[in-house]
């Protein structure tokens, strides 16, 4: 395997659970907290620090509202973070062509 | 490194964003008009007050048609609206989770249908049909927003409750009763939920 390749990779989005949050935010426009809280199996705490972590990159937005009288926290991939994920997924599809034989 | 890594992480990454595709549809005037035909067929089962097995089932069938279809149209009409597909995949997941229950509903009353003195097993079918209904809606909600779950939960309370008030059922109570409890399970329900959606759903749904 070209080592290069690997190393393009963007580390904040390579982490496992960080990865999963970008693929669920990709495919939806948005998802709440709690949804994605769900669907991943993960703890309140594990996924703050996550979401903290992407919306530092500036890959991530988060808003914050109400509905029906409940604190409501969705997120959602920005521009920057989508061109980062399909950058990503580039490269991983490259490494699995170039480890075919 | 293995190098079968990447081609799980794709893979991975595929079936996240698969899972994530939730069914969003503004659900409130579908669940108003589903329970609005409900209780009309329950006020016109018992208004008629048919005696056979055969015009129960029958009504609730033809009521159950009439909802699948205007559900469709409702849905179609809003896909149209918003330029989307009404075969994509989260509606065939959705399609897939109410198929077996549907299935076993339609199947108990088949039997019902052509069973023998099957008037007296009617508060059975009842039973039956909350179960799967439930079971149904509980299915598809897992690729519908959270409160949907919920909804199918209703329905399976709602069965536990009738059978507790109908005295274990077996045709304990009069005719007209059925169709009464019908009205007030499947239409009430649903006519509730399609309120309470319609004052917190979101205006704009995202497909």
């Amino acid at each position: 395997m070209n080592p290069e390749l690997f190393l393009q990779l963007d580390r904040v989005i390579h982490e496992k659970g960080r990865l999963a949050i970008m693929s669920m935010l990709a495919a939806s426009p948005e998802l709440s907290f709690t949804e994605l809280r769900d669907a991943l199996a993960m703890t309140d705490g594990n996924l703050t620090t996550h979401i903290r972590a992407l919306q530092e990159e500036g890959f991530i937005s988060v808003a914050k509202s109400y509905q029906n009288r409940r604190p409501l926290t969705t997120c959602s991939l920005t521009a920057a973070g989508r061109k980062a994920f399909a950058e990503y997924i580039a490269l991983l599809e490259q490494i699995v062509r170039q480890n075919k034989p | 490194m293995e190098p079968k890594w990447a081609e799980e992480n794709l893979q991975t990454i595929r079936t996240l964003m698969e899972r994530s595709v939730l069914y969003r549809r503004a659900l409130a005037p579908i669940m108003i008009y589903v329970g609005v035909l409900g209780i009309v067929g329950g006020i016109v089962g018992t208004k008629l007050n048919f005696l056979s097995a055969r015009a129960f089932v029958l009504l609730w069938f033809v009521v159950a048609v009439l909802a699948l279809v205007g559900s469709f149209l409702l849905v179609r009409r809003q896909c149209l609206k918003n330029a989307e597909p009404f075969w994509s995949p989260p509606t065939r997941r959705v399609a897939q989770a109410l198929i077996p229950p549907f299935t076993v509903g339609a199947f108990v009353a088949i039997l019902f249908f052509f069973g023998e003195n099957a008037l007296e097993y009617r508060s059975l079918l009842i039973l039956v049909w909350c179960w799967t209904y439930g079971c149904a809606i509980h299915s598809a909600g897992f690729y519908m927003p959270r409160g949907f779950k919920l909804f199918g939960w209703m329905f399976i309370l709602a069965g536990f409750a009738f059978w507790h008030v109908s005295g274990g059922g077996f045709g304990g109570y009069g005719r007209f009763t059925d169709d009464g409890w019908m009205g007030a399970i499947f239409g009430g329900l649903h006519l509730a939920y399609g309120i309470y959606l319609y004052f917190t759903e979101k205006k704009t749904p995202v497909a």
